[in-house]
């Protein structure tokens, strides 16, 4: 057998796009130096101050080693950058917060760790339930809110494995279904059952992703896309050999009403028609990772680290940006170049028409045009970056933070948010107006939250 | 009940790529200069690549990455320290003990393992031995994540391994939620390291340095221009002959014809057929030393008479035994001399010799390294990972047994490789000298 790959032939050089967001922000060359660097105030150095210039002299100011350079090389670019003007606000703690936002700002944090009996610090997945109880998991075993006090359900309680990877809770059954590193586990009336890839038809013990879709529990494994009937308990497995996927590493999975899109670690993103049984592929068109070419050209890259979908919305995190997808038109985001936080996006949480993109520098929220990022400084304080369209980052500091800013859980309702970091289970809380402020999101309303 | 595509899954055969929303990109007239340019303080761009051989050279992405590091930004190395520790435990995760890697990966393993009683037996008294936690892997697909969890069951502080890329693609992953790092001795897929997780180390030198070694000696110093790749139908096949491709493409050398076959296959018939037909001057070999070997005896006796170049493995003796006559003449790429008389590898081998009564191969002579830098990492952050981390990412260069190496921004080891070439069956390395790659820091 062999395979005779025609040679390709020369093609169309492609158009630079400029950023949207001109400014920039000082990328951290690691935790404890991005800590010792930004000790300098920003603010009194760009607020008056546009264009390359006021870029290049925030980049020196601050200390950092070549995190933004221009890389555009035209004057039309130049007078892009120039045109926007750049300028940080900071103050002590806002006492109000602005309410022209398309999406609700979380006013407060709270924390919870190890001093509320968590058994580690790290926790990976957040879940608030339909019975009102709050599931979180975490490197060491399953945690349970009720009645306001956390208990612990561990592998001494029948789970598989200690080690939390993700939750998704079957509303009609009230079922909770626990991935792990190592099976799946059905918490159901108190009782723990254990799926392994020796015991049913579970592509993989790692699990990364769980989603249900109608009858289907689907599960990404490190082998494959696993498919549960929940009705027969008879299992699918989709991986290199029955659909298009060069490698069967699937690491995120999420429900699209009529379809599902699987990441693909390698292979960017499978969009597959539930009716139809169709696979299509969405690939980053640049063919490779060293580099994006140009923006807005397709899935940002193809090692997808995970997908959401709400309101015919579909976004991709990865560890090179953020990507938007409405069904024709892409759109992508990178640091430095864009409010986004960070290029190492840990998770998604899509509501409405908006994502909220958990991070390894923080949270950023948006819904694609205005950004909200949420992180600490220097100094552990709780800062708020406000990115508007066309106008000024606003940022202000804020009493409360998240536990940790790195990010790799998120759940959010009308009312909190609640947030899995690498530092305990953070709890966010919108101002009580926050339903009447946010009248464009309410008008957008989830689909995903109607099953 | 599984409901289908279980069967064949162990057996993998890749595919063609039908996917068609690509940006195809341009081959560039001989000559035209790059516009990228190593900035001071950044890491070499693209592996090290030659200017003429980097992508889209004549423009200006909209975005470079590994420009600089990506540091790991969660917390941890502050955590105490565990007391009830009575070994410093080390994983190893190596290939399948039957499969096509065993013998590499036995290799490996006995060179990480000399490194382990090397220095246990100069710990001081008092301080805790190394234990190594040896897993094997199987065909299987994601057999490796499993594995990748075990070793976070016992309480690992680094993990070693392994050859295959499926498989350390897979225990990559896990490693970023296991948060332990990861040292790669023997694994050449270029985009392993791609992935942008900053939880690996790979001191082997990946195919993308041997690709633009090949490519700039076919096509600029022997000035061939009809070239054919003939490679294992595989994932490694196809991530490791791409580099290459990609090259003599930006040379202005595009290949002709990228013909597969299956691994364990010896008449190559229909390749032999097509290749011929295409009046090649090179063919670039990529694949185990058995196939390659067969398949360049098979185009000589059909009147081929291209020259043969080939990666790695191609230095193997099963190459020169299947190919025969073949061989002679052929040029391959390989990671340093293997005869070379540095002291540090000399001491090295006889060592090894007294150890196991055989002589060290490469894949030795990297198990040792790693499981030195990672041992040395350990020893000096002590028992925590995040520590562990730290040490090992903050490398830019290391001097071992096999040599120097130097990490780029991805803590790829792109110190340059070397050519050989076949006569009368045994191979005869090039100067040092000759190398057409330089450190852009060096």
């Amino acid at each position: 057998m062999h395979n005779v790959r025609p040679c390709r032939g020369p093609g169309v050089l492609a158009r630079l796009e400029l950023p949207e967001f001109p400014s920039p922000r000082p990328s951290p060359a690691g935790r404890g130096s991005s800590r010792a660097q930004s000790s300098k105030p920003l603010v009194a150095t760009v607020s008056q101050t546009i264009g390359r210039q006021s870029s290049l002299s925030l980049c020196e100011r601050t200390g950092v080693r070549g995190t933004w350079r221009p890389r555009f090389r035209s004057a039309g670019a130049l007078l892009s950058l120039g045109g926007s003007l750049i300028a940080l606000l900071s103050s002590t703690y806002a006492a109000t917060l602005p309410k022209d936002l398309p999406f609700p700002l979380v006013e407060r944090f709270e924390s919870f760790g190890i001093k509320d009996g968590f058994p580690t610090h790290k926790v990976h997945c957040v879940l608030p339930a339909s019975d009102g109880k709050l599931w979180v998991g975490t490197w060491k075993g399953l945690m349970v809110r009720e009645e306001g006090k956390f208990r612990k359900i561990g592998v001494e309680d029948g789970l598989s494995h200690q080690m939390i990877v993700c939750l998704v809770e079957d509303t009609r059954t009230g079922d909770l279904w626990i991935g792990t590193m190592r099976g799946l586990n059905r918490y159901s009336a108190g009782r723990i059952t254990v799926f392994t890839q020796t015991s049913c038809g579970l592509p993989n013990n790692v699990i990364y992703g769980l989603e249900i879709l109608g009858d289907t529990l689907w599960v990404a494994t490190a082998a494959g896309l696993g498919a549960m009937d929940l009705k027969t308990g008879t299992w699918s497995i989709y991986d290199h050999n029955n659909t298009v996927m060069h490698e069967p590493w699937v690491y995120s999975v999420t429900g699209a009403k009529d379809r599902l899109f699987v990441g693909v670690w390698g292979g960017g993103i499978l969009e597959y028609e539930l009716s139809k049984a169709i696979f299509k592929e969405h690939r980053d068109p640049d063919r490779d990772f060293h580099f994006d070419l140009v923006p807005d050209d397709g899935p940002v890259s193809d090692v997808t680290s995970w997908v959401a979908w709400a309101d015919g919305i579909l976004w991709q995190g990865t560890y090179f940006g953020l990507a938007r997808y409405d069904g024709s038109r892409w759109r992508t985001w990178q640091e430095k170049k864009s409010p986004l936080l960070s290029n190492f996006v840990n998770c998604i949480y899509a509501r409405g028409r908006v994502a909220w993109v958990g991070t390894d520098r923080g949270l950023s929220v948006t819904d694609g045009a205005t950004w909200v990022n949420y992180r600490s400084n220097e100094n552990g304080e709780g800062l708020i970056e406000i990115a508007r369209p066309g106008q000024p980052m606003e940022t202000r500091k804020i009493k409360t933070r998240l536990p940790d800013d790195f990010v790799l859980g998120i759940s959010v309702d009308d009312h909190e948010a609640w947030f899995a970091t690498s530092d305990g289970l953070g709890h966010g809380f919108f101002p009580p107006s926050a339903k009447t402020v946010t009248a464009a999101a309410a008008k957008n309303s989830t689909e995903k939250d109607k099953p | 009940m599984v409901g289908f595509a279980n069967c064949g899954r162990c057996a993998y055969v890749d595919k063609e790529d039908k996917s068609t929303n690509y940006t195809t990109e341009p081959v560039l007239t001989p000559g035209t200069p790059s516009v990228l340019q190593i900035i001071a303080g950044e890491y070499p761009y693209y592996g090290n690549a030659p200017a003429d051989m980097l992508p889209y050279r004549n423009i200006e992405p909209y975005y470079r990455y590994w420009l600089e590091r990506l540091p790991f930004r969660g917390p941890g190395r502050d955590y105490p320290d565990p007391t009830n520790l009575t070994s410093l435990k080390v994983g190893l995760l190596s290939p399948p003990p039957y499969g096509p890697e065993a013998k590499r990966g036995e290799m490996s393993r006995k060179g990480v393992m000399l490194a382990f009683d090397e220095v246990n037996a100069a710990r001081p008294p008092g301080k805790l031995p190394f234990e190594l936690i040896e897993k094997a892997d199987s065909p299987q697909w994601g057999s490796a994540a499993n594995i990748a969890v075990e070793f976070s069951d016992k309480d690992v502080l680094g993990f070693i391994g392994t050859i295959d890329g499926d498989a350390t693609h897979v225990a990559l992953r896990v490693s970023l939620k296991i948060e332990t790092f990861m040292v790669n001795c023997s694994d050449p897929d270029p985009t392993l390291t791609e992935t942008q997780i900053p939880w690996l180390l790979r001191i082997f030198p990946d195919n993308r340095q041997q690709g633009y070694r090949l490519a700039s000696l076919i096509v600029k110093e022997r000035g061939l221009k009809r070239i054919v790749v003939l490679r294992t139908n595989n994932r490694p096949g196809r991530v490791g002959a791409r580099p290459f491709v990609d090259a003599v493409r930006r040379l202005g050398s595009p290949i002709l014809q990228e013909i597969n076959f299956k691994e364990g296959e010896r008449s190559f018939d229909t390749q032999v057929a097509v290749i011929k037909q295409a009046e090649p001057q090179a063919v670039l070999f990529w694949g185990n030393p058995a196939e390659t070997g067969s398949a360049a005896a098979r185009l000589r006796s059909a009147g081929v008479n291209a020259a043969f170049f080939g990666f790695d493995r191609l230095v193997d003796p099963q190459f020169a035994q299947f190919a025969g006559p073949a061989a002679e003449g052929a040029t391959a790429t390989f990671f340093f001399d293997p005869e070379k008389k540095d002291s540090a590898w000399t001491g090295f081998r006889q060592r090894f010799q007294k150890r196991y009564g055989i002589q060290p191969d490469i894949y030795a002579g990297y198990g040792y390294d790693g499981a030195q830098l990672l041992l040395d990492a350990i020893n000096k952050a002590g028992p925590n990972r995040y520590r562990v981390h730290d040490q090992l990412t903050s490398l830019d260069e290391y001097r071992g047994v096999t040599g120097y190496m130097r990490f780029d921004g991805r803590w790829d080891n792109i110190a340059p490789v070397v050519t050989a070439h076949c006569k009368q069956g045994r191979w005869e390395f090039d100067p040092v000298a000759s190398r057409q790659a330089r450190l852009s820091n060096p």
